[in-house]
């Protein structure tokens, strides 16, 4: 086989695109809105993943001393705190750095001016850091022990557990439902695009019949209709990452304020890992749909 | 050149062909009569390979055609020659790009191709007719378009069935003429057909298939039945 043959080949496969443009319509968006449905839940994944990453990064133990406390007790405790193999660090706050820090959070003034130098009822703490978040739970125990009933207050660590658990339950419940949904569209995909070759098939009877009968070789019978089902997947990866390049311009701002402090740059991931993307789409557009129609041409196409 | 020898065929056990044994010379001019259900299309469906029989063998050019592995065919098939009653051209390709089409297909440098195709239209008169689509001219010439086509590969056998089916009289003698003519260059031709006064006038060969048996074969001979 040489270049022309090649070219004829493959210029077979887009007239024949071309020409049954409303099955070839077809199987591309099906196509296309699977590749989407898959991408939007990998998306969805990576937004809840990274988010549970960066607060997990983030997630200290607070102490709060009782307001009797006394500093150097607490500086004691600090120390044992320190000592322990499985704490990164430990800070402490003072009094002023609480009120600071009262002072920078999104609250009304109001309620800020409640609170001044003057009339600081805020309490000592340690900010402790652990080398790995399952760390934290014993930490917690230890400090909530009796040892240092005397001057602990409160230790903040279940309620960022529980926040942490709802997510890891998010991420958990939005792969299962986002594996099943893209199962669903996958085979839905894969009935139609088999229904299209196989309506292919039938619409150029006459033309494979000519075709066989003036010497045609198989391959220039049979590989048409697989380049026709790599454009199908060539421009359903096309119009899915143009469709979900505009969900993520309108969407992601969006996020990004729901997200807060935790920095995920959609568009930015969007735009450096596009060669990626693309090709993977592609790929796995490629494979279902080649494989579709492979099988579609062995059942009904007799040569 | 073609040699039929103890064929049998069947189609859901009602036996189409029996027993058919049949030796053409090369350069001959056969001609296949018999009623409809007779077998003649069978034959030819054999000898072009859509078909096998249930036992029998056919030698084409001292090859075996009937143990042709699939891979095989398209070049067998280029060695042939094939018209139908049909004309069997693609409606969305002009004269030119039909005959064009069977070289296309086969490997077939472009500018082999545009000259073999305008040495062939020539041939059957239709360089005139080079750019229009089938369905704006008339049958005679959708068949001779179809001889074009069938003839661009210079095969040594052309195989006709039914050519004149679809043409009127004038029409249908122009293409046995043209078929004539191929005959005289050295090609093979089998008509298969039943009409009768265009086989009378032939006088060539005639073979009378006849429930699928071979009833009368005589140069020289009449449409019988």
């Amino acid at each position: 086989m040489n270049f022309t043959t090649i070219s004829r080949i493959i210029k077979l496969g887009f007239t024949n695109f071309k020409r049954n443009w409303g099955l070839s319509l077809m199987a591309t968006l099906v196509m296309t809105l699977t590749l989407i449905i898959i991408s939007v839940f990998v998306i969805f994944n990576i937004v809840v993943n990274t988010t549970t990453e960066s607060i997990k990064e983030k997630i200290d133990l607070a102490v709060y001393f009782k307001l009797d406390a006394e500093e150097k007790d607490i500086r004691v405790l600090e120390e044992k705190i320190k000592n322990r193999l499985d704490v990164r660090s430990v800070h402490f706050v003072t009094k002023e750095e609480a009120l600071n820090r009262w002072n920078e959070m999104r609250i009304s003034q109001k309620i800020k001016e409640q609170i001044s130098e003057d009339e600081n009822p805020l309490p000592f703490s340690l900010d402790i850091k652990t080398h790995r978040s399952e760390d934290l739970e014993s930490v917690a125990n230890y400090l909530s022990g009796k040892e240092f009933e005397i001057i602990v207050d409160r230790v903040s660590y279940k309620e960022n557990k529980d926040i942490i658990e709802k997510m890891v339950n998010i991420t958990n419940f939005s792969k299962k439902i986002g594996i099943i949904l893209g199962i669903i569209f996958v085979v839905i995909s894969v009935l139609v695009i088999l229904n299209t070759v196989k309506l292919a098939i039938f619409t150029r009877t006459k033309e494979i019949e000519i075709m066989r009968l003036v010497g045609a070789s198989e391959i220039f019978i049979r590989v048409p209709f697989v380049v026709e089902a790599l454009l199908y997947a060539l421009f359903a990866t096309i119009f899915s990452l143009l469709l979900i390049w505009l969900g993520i311009y309108f969407i992601s701002p969006m996020v990004t304020q729901y997200l807060g402090e935790v920095q995920l740059n959609m568009q930015e991931f969007f735009i450096s890992n596009l060669l990626w993307i693309f090709l993977l789409e592609f790929i796995f557009s490629a494979i279902i749909s080649v494989f579709c129609s492979i099988i579609s041409m062995g059942k009904h196409l007799k040569i | 050149m073609i040699e039929f020898i103890h064929i049998y065929k069947d189609y859901n056990k009602v036996h189409a062909l029996k027993n058919i044994n049949i030796k053409i010379a090369s350069g001959e001019f056969v001609s296949l009569v018999g009623p409809s259900g007779a077998g003649k299309s069978t034959l030819i469906r054999l000898l072009i390979r859509e078909e096998k029989p249930i036992s029998g063998k056919i030698f084409v050019a001292k090859r075996n055609i009937v143990r042709l592995k699939s891979s095989e065919l398209p070049f067998y098939r280029r060695r042939i020659g094939t018209i139908f009653q049909d004309f069997k051209l693609l409606p969305q390709k002009t004269i030119y790009e039909n005959v064009a089409f069977a070289l296309e297909v086969c490997d077939v440098p472009q500018e082999e191709i545009d000259i073999k195709v305008k040495k062939i239209l020539k041939l059957v008169s239709l360089s005139e007719k080079a750019d229009v689509y089938p369905n704006a001219v008339s049958g005679g010439e959708k068949q001779r378009a179809a001889i074009a086509r069938a003839l661009v590969h210079s095969p040594k056998i052309l195989i006709a069935d039914e050519p004149t089916g679809n043409l009127d009289p004038t029409n249908a003698w122009e293409i046995i003429e043209l078929l004539k003519k191929i005959n005289h260059a050295g090609t093979l031709v089998i008509l298969a057909t039943h009409n009768q006064a265009i086989v009378d006038k032939l006088r060539q060969r005639v073979i009378v298939l006849k429930n699928g048996k071979v009833a009368s074969d005589q140069r020289g001979g009449k449409y019988i039945i």
